[in-house]
């Protein structure tokens, strides 16, 4: 169990998809302006990383692994969270209609986050079994949602703040991830102890 | 004792969509398609769209409280504060959180991949099951409905009603 949280820790903050890999920098940019949006798209893409995590185990045990493969990987995982992302909006659609009209519009927009797919081939380099694998990609993706998160908070108090012009928009946005990336380098101690 | 007061339109997210069908007096509006990325000069080539005129069809949704629209007209909809909150959090937080609960207990019972994979997919769907039945009340307390905000006016600034 021990073993499952270090995983589960290392894959959320030491190792974050966005801070640490620049994976996903897309929607961290482009989806912060507001928490509220950041909290949908971290969520919609927590749910298809983790959903697509599976059928990407099950593909490279049973079937790329076997029969060597491996140079079809990055297809077969793209097709795999494409798929992902139809069954999400299927489900979400019988589940409740209303919440498919709130949130949908994210679904599609997933399938081009490259955090999806870095997090997939992350996973065949980690050689896991199916529950580790499901549960580090679920720490990886929660780690993209709560940078999201914390991004969209600090650009909503920027906003409110006095920038100079040159600075305003993207430039300060830049300067605020940065310093973002170095707080978050201070995890990486953790693996040390 | 009274509860939280009712978010302000306006308050939370905002989109534009058009309408596109009147029934019985009731306007259907369909979103415009936005790009995850806020889009860039590259946005052409690189395929960040919203989707297909399918998957915006899919998306319909009647507006009531409105003023007389027409067909084709663009309006500005807003959902109120924290919905997007509410309804991520039922929608994809109570699954997943079930589904990995119930692996980590498997994991913790010392089960296989397969017996794992069972208890995930177990986890799963007990998730969804209570998730339509969140959004059942999130429905009823009219918490996922979009209201009207304002007009669009093309090549202007957007008017208030």
């Amino acid at each position: 169990m021990r073993d499952v949280i270090l995983l589960m820790v290392s894959a959320t903050l030491v190792n974050n998809v966005v801070l640490a890999r620049f994976l996903g920098l897309c929607s961290f940019m482009g989806v912060t302006t507001k928490v509220d949006t950041a909290v949908g798209m971290g969520m919609a893409t927590t749910f298809v990383i983790t959903v697509s995590s599976m059928g990407d185990w099950a593909l490279e045990a049973f079937l790329l692994a076997p029969y060597d493969l491996g140079y079809l990987r990055t297809v077969t995982f793209i097709l795999v969270i494409a798929a992902a992302v139809q069954f999400t909006e299927m489900v979400i659609r019988k589940v409740s209609p209303a919440l498919f009209r709130t949130l949908g519009i994210y679904l599609p927009l997933i399938t081009t986050n490259c955090a999806v797919l870095g997090v997939a081939l992350l996973l065949v380099e980690g050689r896991f079994g199916f529950v580790e694998s499901t549960l580090f990609a679920f720490a990886s993706s929660l780690g993209y949602s709560l940078v999201m998160v914390v991004f969209a908070g600090l650009r909503e108090r920027i906003a409110l703040a006095e920038v100079p012009p040159l600075m305003a928009g993207p430039p300060i946005g830049f300067i605020t991830a940065g310093l973002l990336a170095l707080a978050f380098m201070g995890f990486s101690g953790i693996s040390a102890n | 004792m009274t509860g939280p007061e009712p978010d302000e339109p306006g308050s939370g997210l905002e989109s534009v969509a058009r309408v596109v069908a009147l029934e019985g007096g009731v306007p259907w509006l369909e979103p415009e398609p936005k790009a995850s990325c806020g889009g860039c000069l590259s946005l052409a080539a690189c395929g960040a769209k919203g989707g297909g005129r399918r998957a915006l069809a899919a998306r319909r949704f009647p507006l009531a409280g409105a003023p007389a629209l027409r067909v084709g007209e663009r309006v500005v909809v807003g959902l109120p504060e924290g919905a997007v909150l509410r309804a991520s959090a039922t929608a994809y937080a109570v699954p997943l959180l079930l589904m990995v609960g119930a692996g980590i207990t498997a994991r913790g019972l010392g089960a296989g991949d397969g017996a794992g994979a069972l208890a995930m997919l177990g986890g799963l769907a007990a998730g969804l099951l209570i998730a339509r039945i969140i959004a059942g009340l999130l429905l009823g307390r009219g918490d996922l409905s979009p209201r009207y905000l304002r007009r669009v006016v093309e090549g202007g600034a957007c008017s208030r009603d």
